[in-house]
């Protein structure tokens, strides 16, 4: 049970002070003063100050004593102006992507690889068989032209630093054995003049 | 014609709601002339919105908003801010239409209350609001709501004992 249920009932004798008439008269003002605002349609309220440039206007519709309010956001506008831009944005990225295309970079990579470690070779005991290898390139570095001996035309050196994984598995046994280590590749690619 | 200034809605929402709405903004400001025109801002802008009270939560918090924005602008900021939250600062005029001495004992009782206290017991016996529309005005939990106005009556029936 409610202790304060006499208190409460105590407190709701109490009446609240009731609004001035003048404050009544001055809500009526402010809506009537939005009335007088309105130009062509009479259910077209303009929003409070500050609110106006939202570029939007509230419709109010009272039909059978319902409210609906459908908003007309003015930045559904179409701009003909950013559309044309637009466009021709559009159309100079499709002119420089048809030049990529129709030059494709003619590469024969040259590939200088870090020696692999010499667990690949002492891993190969009797009973293991190998089960898988993966080689993941988490970083790739362009290093530049660089004109190597040898070579007539320069090359793009590119850097691929990988971790490769080797995996091996014994049938017999059911075991497994795997090996992660980072190798890093440096493939020079030849560079066309034309 | 069927506009906002000749739509007689709004005047029964306000004779319903008005009173509530004026007790609950003179928790932030002393003088009834500053808390009408919290009222008559909050109401507007308000209705202008909605074109009805369905949701009495964002009504109250609207007011709360305008009443501690017209605190924070006001030039005698310090001194409102002061006076509105010093939690024992009687008001200088009436908030309730008193009938006898111990409804002006009890009346001044809640003035004493505690400002987080005597907002959420004016939402909830005198605008009766649920818990739940009182946390979403205030921004705090149905359960906050309901421990503040446990607080507040046991702090008014603590106070109301004959010493």
């Amino acid at each position: 049970m409610n202790d304060f249920s006499e208190l409460e009932s105590e407190l709701k004798k109490l009446r609240p002070a009731k609004p001035s008439a003048e404050l009544l008269a001055r809500i009526d003002a402010v809506f009537a003063k939005a009335d007088s605002n309105q130009t062509t349609d009479p259910h077209l309220y303009p929003l409070p100050q500050g609110e106006a440039d939202a570029e939007r206007q509230v419709r109010v519709t009272h039909s059978s004593g319902d409210t609906a309010k459908i908003i007309h956001p003015t930045r559904f506008k179409v701009s003909w102006l950013s559309l044309g831009l637009g466009l021709a944005a559009a159309a100079i990225f499709l002119i420089f992507a048809r030049v990529g295309v129709d030059r494709p970079p003619k590469r024969t990579p040259i590939t200088q690889n870090t020696p692999a470690p010499a667990t690949r070779s002492t891993i190969a005991s009797p009973g293991f068989i190998p089960a898988g290898a993966t080689q993941v390139v988490y970083h790739t570095r362009d290093e530049g032209l660089h004109f190597p001996t040898g070579y007539d035309e320069p090359m793009r050196r590119v850097r691929y630093q990988k971790r490769e994984t080797l995996q091996w598995r014994n049938p017999n046994t059911g075991a497994s054995l795997r090996v992660s280590y980072p190798s890093e590749e440096v493939v020079l690619i030849p560079v066309s003049g034309q | 014609m069927e506009n906002v200034a000749n739509h007689e809605d709004w005047k029964v929402c306000f004779s319903e709601y008005g009173p509530g709405l004026l007790l609950f903004a003179r928790q932030w400001v002393r003088s009834p002339a500053d808390a009408e025109d919290i009222v008559q801002e909050a109401f507007v802008k308000f209705w202008r919105r909605n074109h009805r009270i369905d949701n009495r939560a964002l009504l109250y918090a609207t007011v709360r908003s305008i009443a501690l924005d017209l605190i924070r602008r006001d030039s005698r900021r310090a001194r409102r801010e002061a006076e509105a939250f010093s939690d024992v600062a009687p008001s200088s005029q009436p908030q309730f239409a008193v009938e006898d001495e111990s409804q002006r004992t009890l009346a001044a009782a809640v003035d004493l209350l505690p400002h987080e206290q005597r907002e959420v017991l004016v939402m909830k016996i005198w605008n009766e609001l649920t818990f739940a529309e009182i946390g979403s005005a205030l921004e705090i939990s149905q359960n906050t709501a309901a421990s503040r106005y446990r607080y507040a009556l046991s702090a008014l029936k603590k106070n109301l004992q004959p010493q």
